[in-house]
């Protein structure tokens, strides 16, 4: 049992390996996954006029090499991508690398710029606590982490771009350009980084040396320098994966502001099904991934030094901020009457006399292009996007207490899902079975399952390692009684708490994929493609924009709002049972039985001597 | 000799891990209705020889015979009914209740698993808090909710529902308060008087083994050694 706990708590770098090595393979597989015939694509990209024949076609499989099996094309592929040779483009017959190339340096400049907001942005969410000495950054940067990228820039677009009309907001020409998609893009990641870092500077605040330092005479500045300096490099990894984050989000920020980099680039070659080109972008944008991972490994390792190598220093254990389970419950009633009202209307009826009209008693929230209702729309695209949230949660958390059986499975897939955004899963999974609500679920819950399975197989390992299952054998129990009498209801129960608190991320997800195309398509009503459409007519009718951007918001809200509430609850049930067993008759707490070896000090603790 | 007559009959018992031999070669008896103190300092393989004897962690070699069976021998599935027969309490009285499951469930658990849950259930469970000293009444509470010696007394109604012959009590009060451990200790010694039961009690407290056992034998190294 200890060796088990033991491996699985210790790095799990072939497994990490092998799921990288699965993820390249699929990428260099995408031609021969891909359900639709992709000689057609071509024939069309390239002569308009030609006849879809079955010579042309199969002519052109011959040219694409799309006749040989898997393995020789991957093989194929493997090759040329170690020759630098990423292939040629199937739309515009173009060498892919150099497209790569200029695309990633534009992208390297945007997330560079992003990332100097981003750290703005902390730096000022940060002060505050530093300054006072206490408090957290709280609820306004969760708010600022959890908004959803697309849903930012959008708004960024309407609000500066063109109602102010103060930037650019197509293109990439200059430093003025740069402005709002930096700021869509910088902004959730600076949330995100200052709220860790606000959440965890309380608890080193108060840690001893801080007292004794102030005693001794020493300057706030100085103590506030050194309490960061012990707050950052545990959460270095963090940042890592923020950085990660950044390049599924760029693709959202570069496709609404029109800006050429490489996240856009692979969304367009997704939608054209250009497979050399999505492939070589793909692997750009998970190149970068890995480049920020590991640079956030070596400043970590930079900053620590030798205490890495000893394990000494872990942070004090975050105070999260609470919030009364009052803001969650408003806000899942407020979405849910809009969502009733709007279920009770007709979401497809066109009326192209109606078209773009401001909201009225008749369209409370205005119509949209075609003249349909938009509260209509909103209130059946919650059945679509919630929906198919909620079923992905079902999915993933049968999944995780599936696979929780597995620790080490759990853990290396658990690695490759933080370092892979859902928009890039997306975009494979677009490749591969063409856009649609399917595909966009299937790449959600392919991303979604891990942190779950990794919860449950920790459970699983925790309740396994109890006393009482040795117990339950002890009275003649089969195991099919012990699994489902007791390992089943401990871990099946804060899984599935946890699978439901991730339910609105898990929508964001999915609307975000509607936003960009690949997922539900018109005209179902979807929440991210309700904002997409939006987007065309946003100057003259603005409130059509504004529906689906503030029920996104709201959803933003609850996923915060409401596991900041569970969160606090959970906390009060634990400290009430830490201090249970000072009822009655006074004895000691817990002292859980170690294993056999090295418990020299049990002479002493049976004497009854020190704890009492 | 005495072979037809000792409940518990442990031979040359080895348990190893990996490269580690925890109990090497270990023998001793338990007749019906004694108490064998098996006595020895922490890490001395006491815990492992439980775990062995319980079948819990098959042993590497040797054998245990109860009830005049062979219990290394026999298939997981074979064990099962013959498990209640020899019942254990553990050292961590919490740890040894489920947290999610009420004292009256973990205690009625036995007769459930065992295939002897009727109508008269709840009153034997009820009979069975009693008998050890706890009010009924807690039967609805969660362990959380009772102190440590009430805990281990709740571990002890729930072993007797598997009307055990021979208890395993593996450091059964060293993790309770001086005050409750003599309480739980008298009631030990009181349900063997009643009941007939045999202990085999593992210890590493001198004194509670001069006023508990019956014979006590010494362990070191995972080895018997003269007391």
């Amino acid at each position: 049992m200890r060796q088990a706990v033991g491996k699985s708590v210790g790095p799990a770098g072939p497994t990490r390996f092998l799921c990288l090595l699965a993820v390249l393979a699929a990428v260099g597989l995408l031609p021969w996954f891909s359900g639709r015939d992709p000689a057609l694509t071509v024939l069309r990209a390239r002569s308009a006029e030609q006849e879809a024949t079955p010579e042309a076609l199969a002519a052109i499989r011959e040219d694409l090499g799309l006749g040989a099996g898997p393995l020789s094309l991957l093989g194929r592929w493997a090759s040329g991508l170690l020759r630098g040779d990423l292939g040629t483009s199937w739309v515009s017959g173009t060498e892919v690398l150099p497209s790569v190339v200029s695309g990633l340096q534009v992208s390297l400049g945007l997330m560079g710029a992003a990332f100097a907001v981003a750290v703005l942005l902390a730096c000022a969410l940060v002060a505050p606590v530093l300054v006072r000495g206490r408090g957290t950054a709280g609820a306004f940067a969760a708010m600022l982490a959890a908004v959803p990228e697309f849903l930012l820039a959008t708004v960024a677009l309407l609000v500066c771009g063109v109602w102010l009309g103060l930037l650019p907001t197509s293109g990439w020409a200059g430093p003025a350009y740069l402005v709002l998609p930096a700021v869509a893009l910088g902004v959730p990641a600076g949330g995100l980084l200052g709220r860790l870092v606000a959440d965890a500077l309380p608890a080193v605040l108060d840690e001893r040396w801080v007292e004794l330092w102030r005693g001794a005479g020493v300057g706030r500045a100085r103590v506030a320098a050194a309490a960061l300096r012990r707050v950052l490099p545990p959460l270095v990894p963090q940042f890592g994966m923020a950085a990660v984050g950044l390049t599924g989000s760029a693709v959202a920020v570069e496709t609404v502001f029109a800006v050429p980099g490489i996240g856009r680039t692979a969304l367009g070659a997704a939608k054209s099904q250009d497979l050399p080109l999505l492939q070589g972008s793909v692997l750009a944008l998970l190149a970068l991934g890995l480049v920020a991972g590991a640079l956030a490994a070596l400043v970590r390792r930079r900053l620590l030094g030798p205490a890495l190598r000893d394990a000494g220093l872990t942070l004090p254990a975050a105070r999260p901020f609470r919030t009364r389970p009052a803001l969650p419950l408003t806000l899942a009633v407020l979405l849910g009457v809009t969502i009733g009202w709007g279920l009770l209307r007709d979401p497809y009826a066109v009326d192209t006399t109606a078209r773009l009209l401001p909201p009225s008693w008749a369209h409370p929230l205005g119509t949209d292009g075609l003249g349909r209702d938009v509260l209509a729309r909103l209130g059946h695209g919650a059945a679509t996007t919630v929906g198919t949230a909620a079923a992905v949660c079902a999915l993933s958390l049968l999944a995780a207490l599936a696979l929780g059986f597995l620790p080490r499975v759990a853990e290396g897939a658990s690695d490759i899902a933080n370092a892979l955004p859902p928009v890039i899963a997306g975009i494979l999974v677009a490749a591969a079975a063409g856009p649609g609500t399917r595909g966009a679920a299937l790449a959600v819950a392919l991303i979604s399952w891990p942190p779950l399975a990794a919860h449950a197989a920790a459970l699983v390992q925790e309740v396994r390692a109890s006393t009482f299952l040795t117990a339950q054998r002890a009275i003649g129990a089969s195991p099919w009684w012990i699994l489902t009498r007791h390992v089943l209801p401990s871990v099946a129960a804060p899984v599935t708490r946890h699978a439901v608190l991730r339910l609105p991320g898990i929508a964001l997800a999915l609307a975000s994929l509607g936003f960009l195309g690949l997922g539900a398509q018109p005209p179902t009503p979807e929440w991210g493609l309700l904002l997409d459409e939006s987007r065309a007519y946003v100057e003259r009718a603005p409130w059509a924009a504004l529906a689906p951007a503030v029920a996104l918001a709201l959803l933003a809200g609850l996923a915060v709002s409401g596991s900041a509430a569970t969160r606090g609850r959970t906390r009060r049930n634990g400290s009430a049972r830490a201090g249970r067993p000072r009822t009655d008759d006074k004895d000691r707490p817990r002292h859980p039985k170690a294993p056999a070896g090295g418990r020299d000090g049990d002479d002493e603790t049976l004497a009854g001597a020190p704890h009492a | 000799m005495n072979q037809h007559t000792a409940l518990l009959d442990v031979r040359d018992l080895v348990v190893r891990y990996g490269a580690v031999t925890a109990v090497d070669h270990v023998s001793f008896t338990v007749d019906a209705g004694e108490t064998l103190a098996l006595n020895g300092p922490s890490g001395c393989g006491k815990s492992s020889t439980v775990a062995a004897v319980l079948q819990l962690r098959r042993p590497e070699n040797g054998s245990v015979r109860f009830e005049g069976r062979e219990l290394t021998t026999l298939s997981e599935r074979e064990l099962r009914p013959l498990r209640p027969r020899m019942q254990p309490v553990f050292q961590d009285p919490y740890g040894s209740l489920s947290p999610r499951h009420r004292i009256r469930d973990a205690v009625a658990e036995p007769l459930r698993v065992q295939g002897r849950w009727d109508a008269a259930g709840p009153a034997r469970v009820a009979a069975l808090l009693d008998r050890v000293g706890l009010d009924p009444a807690y039967g609805d509470r969660f362990p959380h909710e009772l102190s440590g010696g009430q805990c281990q007394r709740a571990g002890i109604a729930r072993a007797l529902a598997s009307e055990p012959r021979l208890l395993v009590l593996d450091e059964p009060v060293s993790a309770l308060d001086p005050s409750v451990r003599a309480g739980v200790l008298n009631l030990l010694a009181d349900l063997q008087d009643d009941l007939g039961l045999a202990y085999l009690f593992i210890c590493h407290d001198r004194a509670v083994v001069r006023h508990f056992a019956d014979r006590a034998v010494e362990m070191r190294g995972g080895r018997l050694v003269p007391a």
